[in-house]
């Protein structure tokens, strides 16, 4: 499956939007929207506002998280920042700071 | 994670796929496919990979360049810029390796060769100085200082200027009007078109019509842009 990657080394300080699944591996600054589901893998970090319908963390995230469907936030990652979503889950182990809003 | 392989690999370490618009800055140390959206500026130590979809708006340094889609912008490349068929791109090139397929649409100007590229306002300097006159006034001066008296030197100054120079000037000239069409894009941006209005200037200086006014069809094929 064609999804969008941004690799390992990648860097990208600007706005990324779409409509098409996400994998962050890399650095990701600014503002990122999409219609579709974002990962942060365990290299990934992601320092913006973001904008999607679900998201899957692994990584690091700075910023504000806005997902119309599901927010999940895995063991070892490390959030900051408020968290707006119908369905947050936070595993065990998952570092996190910041407000949760879970009305739809 | 792929590495230099050719231009599609079943697995691109990093994608901006179909769906996606990036704006800004991208910069990393890995191959990087464009088959979506990019403005901005991307700034890499591999390789960039624009597939027949991909629109760059950008200005791109990368070790290799590789061009299949559409590209808006300057190009640098420490290799190679590769043109494929049915890839357009506008903008300068800069590359010891440029490559441009059958089928491809570009217009900019192209620096290879080892020396860095020349600052634009030479480039400029050069392309308005290159036209006939100029050069048959160079090669007629010294001529007519060698044969002929002060009296003569009208006349010496026009007999050698349609011999001698004629020559010289006859392969500049082609390449100066072909120039000045790539000028229409690189009129654009802003550092250029200051400098190509010092250099009309005088121009208009040493002419009488003022050729700023006349509509070019350089002038008119910015406008369409």
């Amino acid at each position: 499956m064609a999804n969008t990657v941004i690799g390992s080394t990648i860097v990208i300080d600007g706005e990324i939007t779409g409509d098409e699944d996400l994998v962050v591996q890399g650095t990701v600054k600014g503002r990122v929207g999409l219609r579709q589901n974002i990962y942060v893998e365990e290299s990934g970090i992601l320092e913006a506002n973001v904008e999607t319908a679900t998201i899957t963390i692994l990584g690091t995230v700075t910023g504000d998280v806005v997902a119309s469907e599901r927010a999940e936030l895995k063991s070892n990652c490390r959030v900051v920042g408020d968290i707006h979503a119908p369905r947050i889950l936070i595993a065990d182990g998952a570092s996190f700071k910041g407000n949760v809003d879970m009305d739809g | 994670m792929a590495r230099q392989s050719q231009s599609t690999p079943a697995d691109p370490a990093t994608l901006i796929g179909p769906g996606i618009h990036v704006r800004g800055r991208v910069t990393g140390e890995e191959d990087l496919h464009i088959e979506g959206r990019l403005e901005g500026s991307i700034e890499l130590t591999e390789t960039v990979f624009v597939a027949p979809e991909g629109i760059v708006i950008a200005t791109v340094q990368a070790r290799d360049v590789v061009v299949s889609g559409v590209v808006v912008g300057n190009v640098t490349a420490e290799d190679s810029v590769t043109l494929n068929a049915g890839a357009k791109l506008v903008g300068d090139v800069t590359a010891p390796r440029v490559i441009v397929a059958d089928g491809a649409s570009f217009s900019g100007n192209v620096a290879m060769g080892g020396e860095p590229p020349p600052p634009r306002k030479r480039k400029n300097a050069a392309r308005r100085a290159a036209p006939a006159k100029p050069a048959a006034k160079a090669v007629a001066k010294p001529a007519a200082k060698a044969a002929a008296k002060p009296a003569a030197k009208k006349a010496a100054k026009k007999a050698p200027a349609k011999k001698a120079p004629a020559r010289v000037a006859a392969i500049p000239t082609p390449r100066a009007a072909k120039r000045d069409d790539d000028d229409t894009i690189v009129v654009k941006h802003a550092a250029v078109e200051s400098a190509s209005k010092k250099t009309s200037k005088k121009k208009t200086s040493k002419k009488a019509p003022p050729r700023a006014r006349v509509p070019k069809p350089g002038k008119r094929r910015v406008g369409r842009r």
